[in-house]
């Protein structure tokens, strides 16, 4: 069943930055948001070249390239435009990473539903 | 030909402050200018991406730029100069070293090997039965322990045309195929060593073509065990491990990491000599390892009835 939940304030999050988060308790970021340009994306944690199985990050909260242009999967250097999450480079080319949906109340906070 | 393993990967890469962390916290030590080294030398050299001494990348854009392989004498480099200039060209660079590209595309460098011998024991056991085991008294574990890396052990290459890349390194160095997967690729060692695998092909799509992963041996299981959850104390997040894979028997724990592709440890490999018989398995989750473990936060289970009670 789908829930509500509070992630943080959009002021926790700078521009071109990224946060994971693990919403249900599981010991690890099971989904993770980004800021860029004042936009705010979130996505599940799963990267599609192995069906979801696999983690992005190299390190906590390491899901952007050096340039902050794109999400990057550091196990093969899949790319994925942050906008859309669509793979545009890497193994796993032409999918895209499991969106989360995300809203922003009137006080800030970032919520998403999953 | 006496090619003895990898001596050296070299990169080039958009994030140089992260891989230096990165490879830092592995274990290996830095010597400056972008050179990192295991214990016995071996290692990588870690370059911006746009460095002029790099060898271009091939277009997928993956950040390995060279493998430099260490060979055991200059006859040898001599030998590979005469091979591969029939078809190619071979540079001979300033030290001494040759540049030339395989057949799919990677840049590849052969050199006098410049790894140190090692003489360090391996991690002892003791186990009812058996004669060899650690000494009375000699502790088995520390809690706080930092192992290093001893030397560069294999890289794994995505490849669209895995027969091709094996014919090359079979035909024209010398390298001998120990095991393989079916429709996937197999698993080399050149022959001056006797490293169950120093190279491993995996078949992709042309658009993956690049680095897969690389490993440097640990000294035992327990070394693996122990440097990889130093990584993850550190932050750094597991790929796959720990476990041990079949073909090789080499225990595993990657890592993903900056440059890309994961970063393995292993340790324990498989030595065979000529007269093995190179095995088959279909490629999958069986076939690739005997057990697969995973990491938890450390944990106790302490005496008495549940708090309360």
């Amino acid at each position: 069943m789908e829930a509500r939940r509070v992630l943080c304030h959009l002021d926790d999050l700078e521009d071109d930055s990224t946060r994971g988060f693990d919403p249900d308790g599981q010991g690890r970021d099971t989904l993770f948001v980004v800021r860029k340009r004042g936009r705010v994306f979130a996505y599940r944690d799963e990267c599609p070249h192995y069906r979801g199985t696999t983690t992005l990050p190299w390190r906590k909260d390491g899901y952007l390239d050096s340039s902050a242009e794109f999400i990057v999967c550091a196990a093969h250097g899949a790319k994925f435009e942050i906008e859309t999450g669509l793979c545009v480079h890497g193994p796993c080319l032409g999918e895209s990473l499991p969106t989360v949906s995300l809203s922003i109340s009137q006080d800030g906070k970032v919520i998403v539903e999953c | 030909m006496n090619i003895i393993g990898p001596d050296l990967l070299v990169f080039g890469v958009d994030n140089v402050d992260d891989c230096t962390l990165f490879v830092t916290d592995y274990g290996l030590e830095g010597r400056g200018n972008g050179r990192f080294e295991a214990l016995d030398g071996t290692g990588l050299l870690i370059l911006p991406k746009g460095d002029p001494s790099l060898p271009s990348a091939l277009d997928t854009g993956t950040t390995l730029r060279k493998t430099i392989y260490g060979c055991g004498d200059a006859q040898t480099l001599d030998a590979i100069e005469a091979e591969l200039k029939k078809d190619r060209e071979v540079k001979r660079l300033e030290d001494g070293s040759l540049e030339t590209v395989d057949d799919l595309g990677f840049t590849l460098g052969f050199q006098v090997s410049t790894r140190r011998a090692l003489a360090l024991p391996a991690e002892m056991v003791n186990a009812p039965g058996a004669s060899a085991k650690r000494p009375v008294n000699s502790i088995g574990i520390e809690k706080d322990a930092r192992p290093r890396p001893r030397s560069l052990s294999h890289v794994v290459y995505f490849v669209p045309d895995y027969a091709r890349a094996e014919a090359f390194y079979r035909d024209r160095l010398g390298f001998i195929t120990t095991d393989r997967f079916h429709n996937t690729g197999p698993f080399m060692r050149p022959a001056g060593t006797d490293d169950h695998h120093t190279l491993f092909f995996i078949q992709t799509p042309p658009h993956m073509k690049g680095i897969e992963h690389f490993t440097f041996h640990m000294g035992g299981p327990s070394d693996v065990m122990q440097a990889g959850t130093n990584m993850v104390n550190k932050g750094y997040q597991s790929f796959w491990g720990p476990g041990r894979h079949l073909f090789g028997s080499n225990w595993f724990w990657y890592f993903k990491s900056p440059f890309g592709c994961n970063m393995e440890f292993d340790a324990d490999m498989d030595l065979h000599d000529d007269s093995w018989v190179a095995r088959e398995a279909p490629p999958g989750a069986d076939t690739s390892q005997a057990f697969l473990l995973q990491y938890r936060e450390k944990w106790a289970p302490m005496g008495g009835p549940p708090p309360g009670k």
